[in-house]
């Protein structure tokens, strides 16, 4: 008896694993390998990721080079967001100057000011889930920290919200709109969300 | 078996436990859970993810929690009611959020983050009909839309102050009651996706706060209410009075009479649905019902609880009299005699119309309930005996400074009443309904309720009261007169010296010659109408006196006084009478009596 259900579950995990390997995933042919655009040269990570420290890295059309890495956002007298270089990375295209998805709205021109005074339209009342923000530690409907980090799929770097907590823009598992994980059953929205 | 397997079980239960309280918690498996995994049977075909239906991280609609779906753009009844003092307005924020699904105009599947050619498929493109679609008529559901404010609850004595309603009932960003404050779309715990249970009216009474409810039955009372088939598509939902709470009269959505949210369009079926000898011990049903009754079938649509005594139609209504949140189980019932009573249980906070003819909120006296349809009112009753001063106003005849009444609203000091039977004596006071009552109320020793339900005896009388001429005299005949006044003092002539003679030999009734209520000060003074004298028309003509024809009594002295009138074919013309076992005046004034001319 104990068998037949430990075989039962073995051939579960099985089959699961089976079924979460067909959508295995990676970079190459996501929508992220660039290596086919004209201006990359054939190189796939060179949109992104350098060499060397000092070495700037391919010359994205519309790349603004002025977008560094320590922006702030939001109004003086809303909270900033401070957003981390696991977003801004994601915004010197997705802000609506190169990639069609774009956070804040399509086109939205107040973000695409790429002044410190541009408006993030992703605070709180915002039409994107808010990004460089502080996960809420001791609050009603959100689930505790750790329990969130716990698996490794989600991360908080410097326990903030980010693009990366969410997108993982290598694209390991595959999952649509290049997920961390699949959001079947809304379970990476549940990660953190206790509704 | 070792320690271990059970140890191993009962983490198991444990953990098991824990799963199925999560899931209770969570928006995952509850009925907003539209995935196609979700267990209901409104979800997606395909769809897996069960935020989408309403959220999205990217793009969403310009309201948080990042909307996932259009605003529904209609435009909506709302709900209307001559006593609230809330301003409602159309459902804005959060609750149209709600009713871009539950007023039906939208499909479900129609989500900001797909596009409106490919919405999302489901088993239902709409929600369907049912208690769950609000449809664009919000006048039968509670309001939502107006401030909750410290204005309203100034304005709304039986509304809290905002400031202690629990924080578990959320308010607008404005202070606003939505859809939310009560449901929490996302735990559906405690059933209905409340916030705080409905059970005993907990939910309600955060903010409602009913006069005298707190001691009320309906909200005390463990009557079981098992069965109670409420309309046809809906039990109550729990199994005792106090349990259903608001619930066993009111339903907060789609109730069938709009205004105030009751369970049934017809005022009484609300009461009559317990009070017909099903839930409540009394069956008041059968007592409205008799020949005489304060039947409220009789009038629909007619009362209002704002309603101005003066002006309103006539009607009535169980709520005319009873405040179905104040009411109280009276173990005792009505002590007659006692002086200076108060309304009890049954008719606390009831409004009525006090004896000077104020209006009041709180009756503290019974007849004040009574002279709100009995007194000034526009459409009273019209008078069942035609007699010598005609009066239809009750207040009128039941005031202090009359130069007779009944003492109702108050003590008389007359001494001349000497059949009292004790415990009443000069000085008592008695309530309209030691007279008018069901004929089978407990107090008259029945069995029945109390109070002017409804009796054999016309008009709305505790006992038998005969006002036939002619009637052969009998305990039974004037029972209702014998309740208080000894028949042996009243046929032994104690007061009036012909009692015996008028009653008895001509069998004349008592009506005859008393106007049971009073006579108003305006329309009679003490030497003409005292001892509540007022000839009844129908048998009492006027006699051809020296001074012209007329009917007249005058008092001239303690149980003495003289009549000129026709009567049985008899003249009196200043016919003197008095009684001289009780010191009265016995000297003969000339007046003379004769037969039949």
């Amino acid at each position: 008896m104990m068998k037949t259900s430990a075989a039962v579950a073995l051939s579960g995990i099985i089959a699961f694993a089976a079924v979460g390997g067909l959508a295995w995933g990676g970079i190459e042919g996501s929508k992220h390998d660039f290596s086919k655009k004209l201006w990359a040269a054939g190189e796939t990570c060179g949109a992104c990721h350098t060499p060397h420290r000092d070495q700037p890295p391919k010359a994205v059309p519309l790349w603004d080079p002025a977008a560094d890495l320590t922006r702030t956002f939001g109004r003086a007298t809303t909270r900033a967001l401070v957003p981390g270089s696991g977003t801004l990375m994601c915004l010197r295209c997705h802000d609506g100057t190169v990639a069609k998805e774009t956070i804040a709205g399509v086109l939205r021109a107040r973000f695409v000011n790429k002044q410190n005074s541009g408006l993030l339209d992703a605070v709180h009342g915002g039409t994107d889930h808010p990004v460089g923000i502080e996960y809420p530690l001791f609050k009603k409907g959100y689930r505790p920290v750790t329990s969130v980090v716990a698996k490794g799929t989600v991360v908080l770097p410097q326990g903030r919200v980010e693009c990366i907590s969410c997108h993982d823009p290598h694209n390991t598992a595959g999952a649509a709109h290049m997920l961390v994980t699949a959001n079947t059953r809304s379970a990476l929205c549940l990660t953190c969300h206790k509704k | 078996m070792s320690r271990q397997p059970r140890a191993f079980m009962t983490v198991l239960s444990f953990a098991l436990l824990g799963a199925f309280a999560r899931a209770d918690e969570s928006v995952v498996n509850s009925k907003h859970d539209l995935s196609a995994q979700g267990p209901g049977p409104i979800r997606a075909v395909s769809e897996t993810e069960i935020c989408i239906f309403c959220h999205t991280p990217h793009n969403a609609a310009p309201q948080t929690p990042l909307w996932n779906r259009e605003s529904p753009r209609t435009h909506y009844r709302i709900y209307q009611s001559s006593t609230t003092d809330a301003r409602i307005n159309q459902p804005s924020g959060p609750s149209k959020m709600c009713l871009s699904c539950h007023d039906g105009s939208m499909a479900l599947g129609n989500v900001l983050s797909r596009p409106a050619s490919h919405p999302i498929v489901m088993t239902a493109r709409t929600i369907p009909p049912g208690t769950t679609d609000l449809t664009s008529d919000l006048s039968d559901d509670h309001p939502i839309g107006f401030r909750y404010d410290r204005a309203l609850a100034n304005a709304d004595r039986e509304v809290r102050s905002p400031e202690v309603v629990s924080q578990d009932l959320p308010l607008g960003a404005h202070g606003e009651v939505h859809c939310t404050t009560c449901h929490d779309p996302h735990d559906n715990e405690l059933g209905d996706f409340l916030r705080i249970s409905d059970q005993m009216a907990a939910i309600c009474v955060a903010c409602h706060d009913m006069k005298g409810w707190n001691h009320a039955s309906h909200s005390l009372s463990r009557k079981p209410t098992t069965g109670r088939s409420v309309d046809p598509t809906e039990q109550l939902k729990y199994t005792s009075v106090s349990g259903n709470g608001c619930l066993a009269c009111h339903k907060i959505h789609s109730a069938p009479q709009r205004e105030r949210l009751l369970r049934f369009p017809r005022e009484e079926d609300n009461c009559l649905n317990c009070h017909s000898g099903e839930v409540a011990s009394y069956n008041i049903a059968a007592n409205i019902g008799k020949r005489s009754g304060h039947d409220g079938r009789y009038r629909r649509g007619v009362h209002d609880p704002a309603e101005i005594p003066f002006t309103m139609r006539r009607h009535v209504e169980c709520v005319d009299c009873h405040n179905p949140h104040a009411v109280e189980h009276d173990p005792i019932g009505p002590v007659r005699g006692t002086v200076g009573q108060t309304v009890k249980g049954p008719n606390l906070h009831v409004s009525g119309v006090n004896l000077t003819g104020r209006e009041i909120n709180d009756s503290t006296f019974l007849y004040e309930i009574c002279f709100k349809c009995h007194g000034d009112g526009i459409q009273r009753p019209r008078l069942r005996t035609s007699r010598q001063v005609s009066q239809t106003n009750t207040r009128l005849e039941f005031q202090l400074s009359n130069p007779s009444f009944h003492p109702v609203a108050g003590p008389r000091r007359n001494s001349d009443v000497v059949s009292l039977i004790a415990p009443l004596r000069t000085g008592s006071v008695i309530t309209c309904t030691d007279c008018h009552n069901s004929d089978d109320a407990r107090s008259a020793g029945g069995s029945g309720p109390d109070g002017p339900h409804g009796s054999l005896f016309a008009p709305l009388l505790v006992r038998n009261y005969e006002t036939h001429d002619f009637t052969t005299e009998t305990p039974e005949a004037y029972s209702l007169c014998y309740g208080c006044h000894s028949r042996e003092s009243i046929l032994n002539n104690e007061s009036f010296p012909l009692h015996r003679r008028h009653v008895v030999d001509v069998r004349t009734p008592c009506s005859v010659c008393h106007d049971a209520h009073g006579i108003y000060r305006g329309q009679g003074n003490s030497a003409n109408h005292g001892s509540l004298i007022n000839f009844d028309l129908a048998v009492v003509m006027p006699a051809n006196s020296p001074s012209g024809r007329r009917i007249q009594y005058e008092d001239t002295g303690r149980f003495s006084g003289n009549c000129t009138l026709t009567c049985h074919g008899m003249t009196h013309i200043n016919f003197p009478y008095a009684n001289t076992t009780r010191g009265g005046v016995t000297s003969r004034l000339g007046g003379s009596s004769g037969g039949v001319r």
